[in-house]
């Protein structure tokens, strides 16, 4: 962690108080929120990613950093919508669990990573029909669309969606990206997605990749 | 070797030691019962596959949904709100403990309540003895995490670890009443489900399952061995990191040996099969769900060759036989443990 700046060694550290301490300080001295962004909470959180990945922290941990980034992008994000932040978000995506499928803590931890990485992502909650997100990317401007299935009797969803972006004319627009307990990339290959991830650290990275 | 009844087949299993066949328990979810046997009760399923033991979960006795909000929400036992979805077990949606003031004021059920026995008694009183009777459950730790919501129960255990003791506790005390209750009415075997792991690790660090789940459990494991009931412990996931702390609760089988996790049967049986009876692995993931009725007897030829021998194994899916599953393939799956699984061991 040595090469960390102070406050990305406080979110790793998950110092709620500290990081916030350290960020209105920051602000203060002038630095733009882009720079804090992007030197300090994505730098944090891409430690945070590598050690959940690794196995040296897990869920509780992983949540609780991603509260301290939560709490730092609200110091932050009043600069961007200002102007003096400078700098635009990271990508803009939309997740979603697949229709037939309600199960939502997945799909929110990788919301969670992406928004403290700097993502504007918009939750379309869970159980949403392939015509439902077809909707959402007609009327909205996602660089990526993430399919979430927890359980293999849902994942042809995954499939059905696909096929439905493609059939509305709409599959060129976004880039598809899908993952759940059971999803491999091999089935990933098979449906035509653009990309699949093991955990939602995995995703971060190759979410960036893709928008590249 | 003489025919053994369901019940003596389990117990001698659970015992580690070889019975006339290999076990086999697992009912199919409600949708494919109806493909396989249209109109059909489960304990007609029970019969006609001629299952070893019938199960009874509390989360699906009437009466653990006391409010309907509206045609798919409803509020169970402990006051959380559920989704009622194809799949067995309703999904939690908004937890009763939103803030830690909230448990103050929180009331768990009353475990004394006579409905909640009434199926079980007339199981004992039809089967008793020919089938092994389990009463199952959900760990106090998934049963906090749906009381609570998952993302803040999680955050408790770094934020607030007397808050997840305290309900773990009260959860706890009622599911040792609800255990000895189940038992005096006639129960075999207590099979307590909820996952600790997910496909990579598990949910939690060792020092947190350490410090605040595994003595729940033991406390569960310890309730039920004093009054002469087996327990099952499952958990889907790769429990790797932590198998050794579970075994050591006592607990008597082990399920559901997820191979999608890593889990290794025969690696597993190698280094655990001396203590605990392992239970599971057939691959419903891909297998049941995607398989020909070919793969599923080869897969379930190689879980009775990994872990049949010297006894100590319940052939059973690597989770349910859910919605997705074909129904051809359950029927064949428990047709091949039949005929793959008598003892001698011979494959």
């Amino acid at each position: 962690m040595s090469d960390l700046s102070e406050i990305a060694e406080s979110l790793v550290e998950r110092d709620i108080v500290k990081t916030e301490g350290l960020i209105k300080a920051a602000i203060d001295a002038g630095i733009p929120a882009g720079e804090i962004l992007n030197k300090d909470i994505v730098a944090g959180m891409q430690v945070i990613g590598e050690q959940f990945g690794d196995g040296e922290i897990f869920l509780p941990e992983l949540l609780m950093a991603g509260e301290v980034a939560k709490a730092a992008m609200k110091l932050l994000k009043p600069l961007f919508a200002r102007g003096k932040g400078v700098k635009d978000s990271t990508g803009k995506a939309a997740i979603g669990t697949v229709q037939g499928d309600v199960h939502d803590i997945g799909k929110n931890i990788l919301i969670m990573m992406l928004e403290a990485n700097g993502w504007d992502v918009t939750d379309l909650g869970i159980d949403v029909a392939p015509e439902d997100f077809c909707v959402a990317v007609r009327e909205n401007e996602f660089q990526i669309l993430g399919l979430s299935a927890l359980l293999t009797g849902t994942m042809p969803k995954q499939k059905e969606t696909i096929e439905s972006l493609k059939a509305a004319g709409l599959r060129d627009k976004v880039k598809v990206a899908i993952g759940g307990a059971m999803c491999t990339q091999q089935w990933a290959d098979q449906v035509g997605a653009d990309c699949y991830a093991t955990d939602a650290a995995e995703a971060v990275g190759k979410f960036k990749l893709l928008v590249q | 070797m003489k025919t053994l009844t369901g019940a003596e087949r389990l117990f001698k299993t659970l015992q580690l030691q070889e019975p006339d066949r290999v076990p086999f328990f697992e009912a199919p979810n409600r949708q494919i019962i109806e493909r396989i046997l249209p109109g059909s009760s489960d304990d007609d399923v029970v019969e006609h596959f001629d299952l070893d033991a019938i199960r009874v979960d509390d989360r699906k006795i009437p009466g653990y949904l006391i409010e309907t909000l509206d045609e798919s929400h409803f509020r169970n036992q402990w006051g959380t709100i559920v989704r009622v979805t194809s799949e067995s077990t309703p999904h939690p949606v908004e937890g009763a403990i939103k803030t830690e003031k909230d448990i103050d004021t929180w009331c768990p059920p009353d475990p004394d309540e006579p409905w909640r026995y009434e199926k079980l008694v007339e199981l004992v009183k039809r089967y008793k003895g020919q089938r092994a009777i389990i009463a199952s459950f959900a760990d106090p730790f998934n049963v906090a995490n749906e009381v609570r919501g998952a993302t803040a129960h999680y955050m408790d255990f770094v934020k607030n670890p007397d808050l997840v003791d305290r309900l773990a506790g009260l959860i706890r005390d009622y599911y040792l009443r609800y255990i000895r209750n189940c038992i005096e009415v006639g129960a075999d075997i207590i099979f307590i489900s909820g996952d600790y792991a997910t496909t990579k690790w598990p949910m939690l660090s060792n020092e947190h399952f350490a410090k605040h789940v595994i003595p729940v459990l033991k406390a569960l494991a310890d309730e039920a061995k004093s009054r002469g009931a087996y327990v099952l412990k499952h958990t889907d996931g790769n429990i790797m990191p932590i198998i050794d702390m579970i075994l050591d609760t006592g607990i008597h089988g082990l399920h559901p040996i997820d191979p999608n996790a890593g889990m290794d049967l025969g690696e597993i049986k190698k280094k655990y099969g001396h203590r605990v009876c392992l239970i599971g692995n057939v691959d419903c993931a891909y297998t049941l769900t995607w398989g020909t009725v070919e793969e599923v007897r080869e897969d379930v030829k190689r879980c009775i060759r990994q872990a049949a021998r010297g006894g100590g194994y319940i052939c059973m899916s690597s989770n349910s036989i859910h919605s997705a599953v074909k129904p051809e393939n359950y029927v064949e799956m428990v047709k091949a443990v039949r005929d793959y699984g008598k003892y001698p061991i011979s494959i």
